[in-house]
């Protein structure tokens, strides 16, 4: 259910299976705790200020447990191991730089994939200006398209197979 | 991950490289520049499979990469480990990308493309227009010995670079970028490799070729890679950097293709892209930074120009700054 939640939160899940899990989510008090807990690793992992939510009592005390990786965007070192564990445990380890541009005029970090059902509360309020998706460009600068990018070409008419 | 587990006891002692290989690897002395050279001649001429691990800002992704060298014809695959899978299949500039969920082959052709270890895309006399190239120190890296390379820029427009060169083959092995404040922001690094000989042809070929029976061939990126007059131009482009080409490419849930001009200084590549500021437009710039990726938005009219390369802010603002019609 955990690998759910954060593939989930990476856009990863099919429409039905996203029904289920944000429908488990939202009954269980336990998955709950892990949504919450989840984005707060992400949102510490990504420099950015804790998200102002009501968090459950349970979250806070499993926050405590967890190690200390709430620091400030921080170049790598030499523990780069060490990283690659962490990045795999909050599941925003992907190739390539995933984010977008949400906010006018200010910088805002890399931060979930576009299709995720989480945004940033500070973009709510800005509909004029919809978020733009770097993934898009990354994928056209690097030559490396991804599989989500890749679902447009379905609606292409495409060469006959080989 | 220790080379000798997982490298099979096929790994190539450097010693043993150079008493037998002498004639093709001369020993390149102390001139940082044949230490380059050798550095970029390395990743296209040798033969090497291997998984490296690559960190970028927050994110980190593992990928298999298998290289051949043919009568100098390259021929590589590459497999992201993380992720839904994907292969590409690389011959010279072909590439052949495979999506097996998608029962998808999408065609396209090299232009901006780089793949670890082969970093380097420009001539070392290229690269020492904008680096001040020096050897580092010696390291002992996955069970080679290698040489440091370091390149520190002469101007603020881009990162410093450090390669490490394997002394034997000249492969790098490991990379890192590092900011204005020595940091390292970006990393490859090899955790296994097998150079030499030993990699056969067949190893390059495509595995997931025969998983799927009938692939839906997508070959609109190919169509799109060849250069085309866009209609835009960088007015002042940073010292060191050179077009490398420009064209257009469709983006998703964009009705026409988008204009992208691709600079490069030898290591790092910049695109501009340039669309129609629609339909909700947007009316100022914009930034996004995660390790050596910079991602610059601004209005221009009734366009929108965004630029995306590994290079710093600043640099990105005064390109997308400089963006207008050509005269």
């Amino acid at each position: 259910m955990t690998q759910d939640l954060s593939s989930l939160m990476d856009g990863e899940l099919a429409a039905g299976e996203a029904e289920r899990t944000i429908r488990a989510c939202s009954t269980s008090a336990d998955e709950k705790a892990t949504w919450y807990l989840y984005h707060a690793i992400g949102d510490s992992m990504r420099g950015q200020a804790p998200r102002r939510l009501a968090m459950p009592d349970e979250v806070i005390e499993s926050l405590k447990a967890q190690p200390t990786v709430l620091a400030p965007r921080r170049p790598l070192h030499q523990s780069t191991f060490a990283r690659v564990a962490l990045a795999a445990a909050a599941s925003v380890a992907t190739i390539g730089v995933v984010g977008w541009i949400g906010s006018q005029g200010g910088s805002v970090p890399a931060i979930a994939k576009s299709n995720s059902a989480i945004q940033p509360v500070a973009n709510k309020s800005n509909v004029a200006n919809p978020a733009l998706d770097v993934q898009d460009y990354l994928a056209a600068h690097r030559q490396i398209p991804s599989a989500e990018l890749y679902r447009p070409v379905n609606n292409r008419a495409p060469t006959p197979g080989r | 991950m220790r080379p000798r587990d997982s490298a099979g006891g096929v790994r190539w002692l450097p010693a043993l490289a150079l008493g037998v290989a002498c004639a093709a690897q001369a020993a390149p002395g102390n001139d940082p520049q044949v230490w380059l050279q050798r550095a970029a001649q390395a990743a296209r001429s040798n033969s090497y499979a291997g998984t490296f691990v690559h960190t970028n800002g927050d994110r980190t992704s593992t990928v298999r990469i298998t290289h051949v060298s043919v009568n100098g014809d390259e021929q590589e695959r590459i497999e992201p480990l993380d992720g839904p899978p994907l292969e590409i299949v690389r011959r010279n500039d072909e590439m052949f990308c495979y999506f097996p969920d998608a029962q998808t082959v999408r065609l396209d052709r090299r232009v901006t493309a780089r793949f670890f270890p082969a970093i380097l895309s420009a001539t070392t006399s290229t690269l020492a227009a904008s680096y001040e190239v020096k050897l580092g120190r010696t390291e002992r890296v996955l069970g080679y010995d290698c040489q440091w390379i370091r390149l520190d820029p002469k101007d603020s427009m881009r990162f410093a670079q450090r390669l490490c060169s394997e002394v034997g083959t000249g492969l790098v092995l490991r990379a890192k970028t590092l900011n204005e404040r020595q940091q390292v922001i970006e990393q490859y690094t090899f955790t296994e490799l097998k150079v030499g000989p030993h990699v056969a042809r067949s190893e390059v070929k495509s595995i997931f070729e025969a998983r799927v029976k009938k692939w839906i061939t997508d070959a609109q990126p190919r169509e799109e890679a060849k250069s085309v007059e866009t209609g835009w131009m960088v007015a002042s482009l940073p010292t060191g950097f050179q077009k490398v080409t420009e064209l257009r490419r469709s983006l998703p849930g964009r009705p026409h293709p988008v204009a992208q001009l691709i600079f490069s200084d030898g290591i790092v590549t910049l695109s501009v892209f340039v669309e129609p500021n629609a339909p909700a437009p947007r009316t100022a710039e914009a930034s996004s930074e995660d390790g050596t990726t910079t991602f610059f938005v601004r209005p221009l009219g009734e366009h929108l120009v965004s630029v995306l390369g590994e290079i710093p802010l600043a640099t990105a603002q005064l390109v997308g700054r400089s963006v207008v019609r050509r005269p």
